[in-house]
């Protein structure tokens, strides 16, 4: 056990540091920000990640036989730290570098690979996930977009939901259904969709936040050469299953636990800088427990991880014990952001557009922003089953 | 960085667990309540256990706290007295804080299991221990809540002299008075110890706190292994019990406060694992590292405790089942060395002032 960096790794993060200063625009998170508009701001976003390519940073954890830089779990945290250090953009092609390339690389034929890989890595095609539909939640094997064979094509038919990205993708991998015979978890199959195919239709969802990341999918008759097939028909609930397990790990929460640490510093420094009733906040008794334990909570979190990152780097999979990862940071930044608001008070309940805002708004923007989180990517009463059943061996 | 035991640490829980699975747990402490399981103590000195933190050069293991957490959560999973934790880590002390003198005559005692040492620190306002004299020391005053104050050689006992600044003391159990307490926690060997003119020797000033520090630490450790008990016995207990012709491990009222307890149970181990690295390097501040480790394996054994309590329904809160000896160390050691509330104003002292 040793916290410390090794020298490879103290060599990686100056190596890492040098690269940041070099390429990020002088200025850079005080004088110079990410654009305002979503349109602008996801071009920006897709931008800095061509330029992370060109770099030689993209696919940082990725095996070197795709491209990737090869670095262990534990090197790809010390990048995504200093890239938060240095308040570096967040890039666009989130689904793309997280779910779509590892899945592919774990199930996907040669030629798959060779298609899909590289243009993931050098940002150029970005991706979305069809999964949700509207009537197909948590209970995710009941979804019921129809895939039907036709010749070389599959014909998909059907509707998918909370599609975030969709409208800046030129991918989406689905979970449909071939099989309406077999059982539900046995008739599904997982395929590769061109966006510019004709029959999609993109409709977008406004947020509670007044954003439009999330959209509507609808397919009408959208055909889909059979290549495009991943992994053996049928199959798609396994597949599927390996990107959720994804999405709740460690490595999927190593960013975030970046993004929340800046929410933290922000909520200390209102609170440090913010008299009421002739006492600073940061001195109240009440408050000062509350702030602590913002802080203690946000190191479990980072602790957590670095103990599923250590043994991901020693080779054992971490299994279904990832929803803890998930479970853990989700109503954690919902009680963080609880506090926030309490600390801005009534000026909580102005958002960043007005200038009477608390901490420019984030208070108020950020404690709307994580209501989402105990709900997507599996609400936190599915990652209770999981870790009840297939970690502790309760019975169904 | 790497956040993980080495194949050394995991043997030497596994060979703990499975001498206390064997020789100790819940059914054995029933049986000697109130009393001192010499067997025990014997047993535990044949592992070595006596010997981890004293150095090589005085026949000990010369390990350190790494080393020792996994053997604390054990301890705590099975509910060993404090006398072998305390002792522990009274010979860091020593080897810290003592004398060449004191170094030679005690951590060889250690080693063979001769002396039991108990931290005495805990007081009432109005019969605190005052240290006097510089050539002779002598104690005078109370302390409350000594763990297996009736069955140690020595103590250990914060004091104040009389200047008013607290320092660590050392004295042998020949010239205090015990009286064992009636006490929640039966297992636990509760005492008050008054000192009379007690001779005594000084260890320093800087001593009190680190002993403070890894007393917390070890009633971190300790409360983890009892959480991890405390979900053990209620995931068994909820494959088991049937009602509505199911086992209620199958309601999601039951799984999900099982899911919520593991999650709680995770975050503590973290929390007490990284304090052992942190008192153990020096490379960040251990301070903070266990004021951290207190307030979260303390919260999280309190809400692991009772709910287990509470699914084991009516049973659970009869003398015949074993959840409640787990609870009761459990509530102990979540005030004793500092409650959460406290650990997470040293917290917020550090991050925020």
């Amino acid at each position: 056990m040793d916290f410390r960096d090794t020298p490879k790794e103290a060599a990686l993060r100056q190596e890492i540091r040098t690269w940041l200063k070099n390429n990020l625009p002088d200025g850079w998170g005080t004088l110079v920000h990410e654009p305002e508009g979503e349109a602008d701001r996801a071009k920006y976003r897709l931008d800095w990640e061509r330029r992370l390519y060109e770099g030689g940073w993209a696919g940082v954890a990725w095996p070197c036989e795709y491209g990737g830089r090869g670095l262990s779990q534990v090197e790809y945290g010390i990048f995504l730290e200093e890239m938060a250090r240095a308040d570096a953009p967040e890039g666009l092609n989130i689904i793309g570098r997280n779910l779509a390339g590892p899945v592919i690389m774990a199930h996907g034929t040669a030629v798959q690979k060779e298609r899909f890989i590289p243009q993931i890595l050098q940002a150029k095609e970005v991706w979305c996930q069809g999964f949700s539909e509207p009537d197909s939640g948590s209970d995710l094997a009941s979804v019921r977009t129809r895939i039907t064979r036709d010749g070389d094509h599959f014909v998909v038919n059907g509707q998918k939901i909370w599609t975030s990205f969709a409208q800046f993708s030129n991918w989406c991998f689905l979970l449909g259904r071939t099989n309406s015979e077999l059982p539900k978890h046995q008739g599904l199959s997982f395929i590769l969709i061109d966006m510019r195919t004709p029959g999609i239709t993109i409709r977008p969802l406004v947020q509670i936040t007044g954003e439009t990341e999330f959209n509507e999918v609808f397919f009408d008759n959208v055909r889909v050469p059979v290549e495009n097939l991943l992994g053996e028909e049928n199959q798609g609930w396994r597949i599927a299953m390996s990107t959720l397990r994804y999405e709740r790990g460690p490595e999927e929460a190593l960013p975030r636990l970046v993004r929340f640490k800046r929410d933290l510093d922000l909520i200390f420094q209102t609170a440090k800088n913010t008299s009421r009733g002739g006492r600073v906040l940061a001195k109240d008794p009440v408050l000062r427990q509350k702030l602590a334990t913002s802080y203690i909570e946000l190191e479990i979190m980072r602790l957590n991880l670095q103990r599923a990152q250590s043994r991901v780097a020693k080779g054992e999979d971490i299994g279904p014990s990832a929803s803890t990862t998930k479970l853990y940071w989700s109503h954690m930044i919902q009680r963080i952001s609880e506090v926030a608001v309490e600390i801005g008070s009534d000026a909580a309940a102005l958002l960043p557009a007005d200038s009477a805002a608390i901490a420019g708004g984030q208070f108020a923007f950020r404690f709307l922003q994580t209501r989402a989180m105990t709900i997507y990517s599996g609400t936190s009463e599915i990652q209770r089953n999981i870790i009840a059943e297939q970690v502790l061996g309760l019975p169904k | 960085m790497d956040f993980d035991f080495n194949q050394e640490q995991y043997q030497l829980r596994d060979s703990v667990r499975s001498f206390l699975e064997d020789q100790w747990g819940p059914k054995k402490a029933r049986a000697s309540l109130g009393k001192f399981d010499q067997n025990l103590w014997n047993g535990l000195c044949d592992l070595g256990l006596q010997t981890l933190l004293v150095p090589e050069k005085y026949g000990g293991a010369g390990l350190g706290l790494i080393d020792m957490v996994l053997v604390l959560e054990e301890f705590g999973y099975s509910l060993v007295p404090a006398a072998m934790s305390d002792t522990l880590l009274a010979a860091e002390i020593l080897c810290l804080f003592g004398t060449d003198e004191q170094k030679d005559d005690f951590l060889p005692k250690i080693v063979t299991g001769n002396v039991r040492i108990a931290f005495a620190h805990a007081s009432s306002d109005s019969t605190p221990v005052v240290a006097a004299g510089s050539g002779s020391i002598k104690l005078n005053g109370k302390k409350i809540a000594v763990q297996c104050a009736s069955v140690a050689s020595h103590f250990l006992v914060s004091a104040c002299n009389k200047d008013g600044f607290e320092g660590l003391y050392l004295c042998d159990a020949t010239n205090v008075k015990i009286r064992d307490h009636h006490a929640v926690d039966p297992t636990a060997l509760l005492g008050e110890v008054s000192f009379e003119e007690t001779p005594a020797s000084f260890l320093g000033s800087k001593a009190v706190h680190r002993l403070l520090l890894t007393s917390a630490f070890a009633a971190s450790a300790q409360m983890v292994g009892i959480s991890s008990k405390a979900l053990d016995i209620a995931v068994a207990y909820a494959k088991d019990r049937k009602q509505f012709d199911r086992a209620i491990g199958s309601f999601q009222a039951i799984k999900h406060k099982c899911a919520d307890m593991f999650v709680a149970l995770e975050g503590a181990r973290s929390a007490s694992y990284f304090a052992s690295w942190a008192l153990q390097d020096d490379a960040i501040n251990s301070d903070l590292a266990v004021s951290i480790a207190k307030s979260t394996c303390g919260d999280a054994c309190r809400q692991i405790c009772n709910e287990s309590m509470q699914i084991h329904g009516g049973v659970g809160f009869t003398w015949d089942f074993d959840i409640h000896f787990f609870m009761k160390r459990g509530k102990l050691l979540e005030y004793q060395y500092g409650d959460a509330t406290q650990h997470r104003e040293r917290v917020a002292q550090a991050v925020l002032d």
